[in-house]
């Protein structure tokens, strides 16, 4: 069985560098200026799902991305790794997205493919942390959508069986083909380019799709299309005191005690 | 002046980081301690294509040139300078290979090497000395189809593991490259050597004993064996043991600089004090000028220039990195007390690697022996 798979991935910031954003109030932005930016590291556990599906099975992988033009070095990221195409979504229009905005670009960039069997996502970006462009775009497409999950199989009736994580175990559950699928960490371990990849990488062309191109309604996308609106951004200012508690083990321990219940960390 | 590095090269960065913080950091110290040969992450190196990057395309390489080879020698020796000095050990074998070598033994030997199938080892050093090859005693003894190889090389990289032995010897006086596999009656690996850093890479010696090789296991023209070393000494060799000084000395203050962050002294950061901040000062300035002294060299050589024109750069990158890499490990350990000098932490064991970088593909005093010939001619 061949299977045609699409990977949605994102570029992020790095998260090694997120102490260094800036949050601008005024405007209720983000300045992300000087942070490097990454593939986002759970999708690469959906690439790593496609590439091991190819294979197996055969078939094609499709990378889809919306971003900025920057976001093009993760498309390039992703052919170094085996895809057989990357396309990015990239239209000034598509600026100020939600996730559900983002999720209809994505479908209509999607639908455009032609015959899909499987979407592959990560469970959420390391920025946004929604989890909820996989759920949305499912359902835009009006394909089944299985969340978390930790292993997969294809089964010979086109059909998926899947151990999705829940919070004190697993469930199997089963979807057809079609699906939409969003991988924890656990199902893999992502692969790194080779060298040989990534000189091929940089020779591959990047597609890059714009409304136009798309024939997308410029109302249905980016902050035009979005439903939710940021109302006011702050930031957490963690401020830490540490107190230093002496004697023997026992004697510390019940201070211990006794400071924590006063806290009301203790009850 | 573009100062940036092409995108396959930043990619290749990314990777080659990528790979030594996750795969090698965690296993760095019992390496060390262990002092075995990391098979396992010489071969992940080359499934990654580390050991093909100056390696043609036709022969399983990417070819992605000079100063590659270098960036990816630095990353992996920021974390575990033993696996980027025995790199540099593979780089140099393919380089003189693909340089001076028949289409056939290209063809024959080259892939094997690239994917890591087979470990080499380029032998030029004798008992007394690698400088100066008018002394080289090695000797090898034209006989119909056959040359009969007799002589020992000593402190030799990856000589006791390796598969395919390049080495110099002199036919009727001459230096000639030529290559034995290992296994070849009258062809012996002798001792290993004990080292006080680089513990995990195998260093040794060999000797032959009426070695008889076929003629096509020479590789180039008779006589032909010094500039072809030289030139894989120029280009490769130097470089990449410059490249592996500056991983180290990057480590070793990153390590420090850390330290000094966290470190707290009369309720704040030591990394607040001014004398603090000069050391830091100095080895980040240091360590910034021996990138770009190393960058310099390889990059010339990717440009095409001689190696006449690049012999010089790549020895400056040498003298100096090796030598900025032992001050900056040296301050790494005073800046960090006693946890500076417990070989638990990486900082001493760095120290003990740069000192071992000082002879590598020849020493300081060699280095300003070509840098002052050049200069003065």
């Amino acid at each position: 069985m061949r299977l045609n798979i699409v990977v949605c991935i994102k570029q992020v910031p790095h998260p090694e560098h997120f102490h260094e954003i800036k949050l601008d109030p005024e405007s209720q932005t983000i300045n992300r200026r000087g942070i490097p930016a990454i593939l986002n590291p759970p999708d690469k556990h959906a690439l790593e799902e496609a590439l091991q599906l190819k294979e197996r099975y055969g078939g094609t992988i499709t990378a889809v991305s919306m971003g900025p033009p920057e976001a093009s070095q993760i498309m390039e990221e992703a052919y170094a790794l085996g895809v057989d195409r990357s396309i990015l979504l990239c239209d000034p229009l598509f600026a100020g997205a939600d996730t559900l905005a983002t999720a209809r670009a994505l479908a209509i960039g999607i639908q455009r493919l032609g015959e899909v069997d499987l979407i592959l996502c990560g469970t959420h970006s390391m920025d946004g942390a929604t989890g909820q462009v996989g759920p949305q775009l499912a359902e835009i497409l009006g394909f089944p959508f299985i969340g978390f999950v930790r292993k997969m199989e294809i089964q010979e009736r086109g059909t998926v069986l899947a151990e999705r994580t829940i919070e004190r175990g697993y469930l199997k559950v089963e979807g057809s083909l079609p699906l939409v699928l969003s991988v924890t960490k656990e199902i893999n371990t992502p692969r790194l380019p080779t060298v040989i990849g990534i000189m091929e990488a940089t020779q591959k062309e990047i597609y890059t799709w714009d409304t136009k191109e798309l024939g997308i309604d410029p109302a249905l996308v980016g902050i035009e299309g979005s439903p939710t609106r940021v109302s006011g951004i702050f930031e957490r200012r963690l401020s830490r005191k540490g107190e230093l508690l002496q004697g023997d083990p026992e004697e510390v321990i019940r201070k211990a005690i006794k400071r924590l219940r006063e806290l009301e960390a203790l009850r | 002046m573009d100062f940036n590095l092409t995108r396959e090269q930043e990619m290749l960065r990314n990777m080659v980081r990528e790979f030594a913080e996750k795969d090698l950091a965690p296993k760095a110290l019992e390496l060390d301690n262990k002092g075995e040969f990391p098979a396992d992450v010489i071969k992940k190196m080359c499934e990654l294509g580390l050991g093909g990057t100056l390696g043609k395309k036709e022969y399983g390489g990417s070819a992605m040139g000079h100063l590659a080879s270098i960036l990816s020698v630095e990353e992996i020796s920021r974390v575990y300078p033993p696996a980027g000095f025995c790199l540099e050990g593979i780089h140099s074998a393919i380089a003189l290979i693909q340089n001076a070598g028949t289409e056939e033994q290209k063809k024959n030997l080259l892939p094997r090497l690239i994917k890591g199938e087979k470990i080499p080892c380029v032998g030029v050093t004798e008992a007394t000395g690698g400088s100066d090859p008018s002394v080289m005693q090695t000797v090898a003894r034209p006989e119909g189809d056959e040359f009969v190889i007799d002589g020992r090389k000593v402190w030799i990289t990856l000589a006791p593991v390796a598969d395919i032995i390049c080495f110099l010897a002199t036919v009727d006086g001459k230096a000639t490259a030529f290559y034995v596999e290992d296994g070849t009656p009258g062809f012996e690996k002798g001792h290993r050597a004990d080292q006080v850093g680089l513990k995990s890479v195998p260093i040794g010696e060999f000797a032959f004993t009426g070695c008889r090789i076929p003629r096509s296991n020479m590789i180039g023209k008779e006589g032909g064996g010094l500039p072809a070393a030289l030139t894989v000494f120029s280009t490769v060799a130097r470089p990449n043991v410059a490249a592996i000084a500056l991983g180290v000395a990057e480590g070793a203050y990153e390590v420090a600089l850390k330290y000094c962050k966290e470190r707290k002294l009369y309720g704040a950061p030591i990394a607040n004090l001014q004398a603090i901040q000069f050391s830091l000062a100095d080895m980040s300035t240091e360590i910034e000028a021996a990138r770009w002294l190393c960058y310099y060299g390889v990059w010339k050589a990717d440009q095409g220039k001689s190696v006449r024109e690049v012999a010089v750069d790549t020895a400056r990158a040498k003298v100096f990195a090796t030598e900025v890499a032992i001050k900056t490990c040296v301050r790494a350990t005073q800046l960090m007390g006693g946890y500076g000098l417990s070989p638990e932490y990486e900082v001493i064991r760095r120290l003990q690697d740069a000192l071992e970088l000082f002879p590598a593909a020849g020493t300081s005093e060699i280095m300003r022996v070509t840098i002052g010939r050049s200069i003065t001619r």
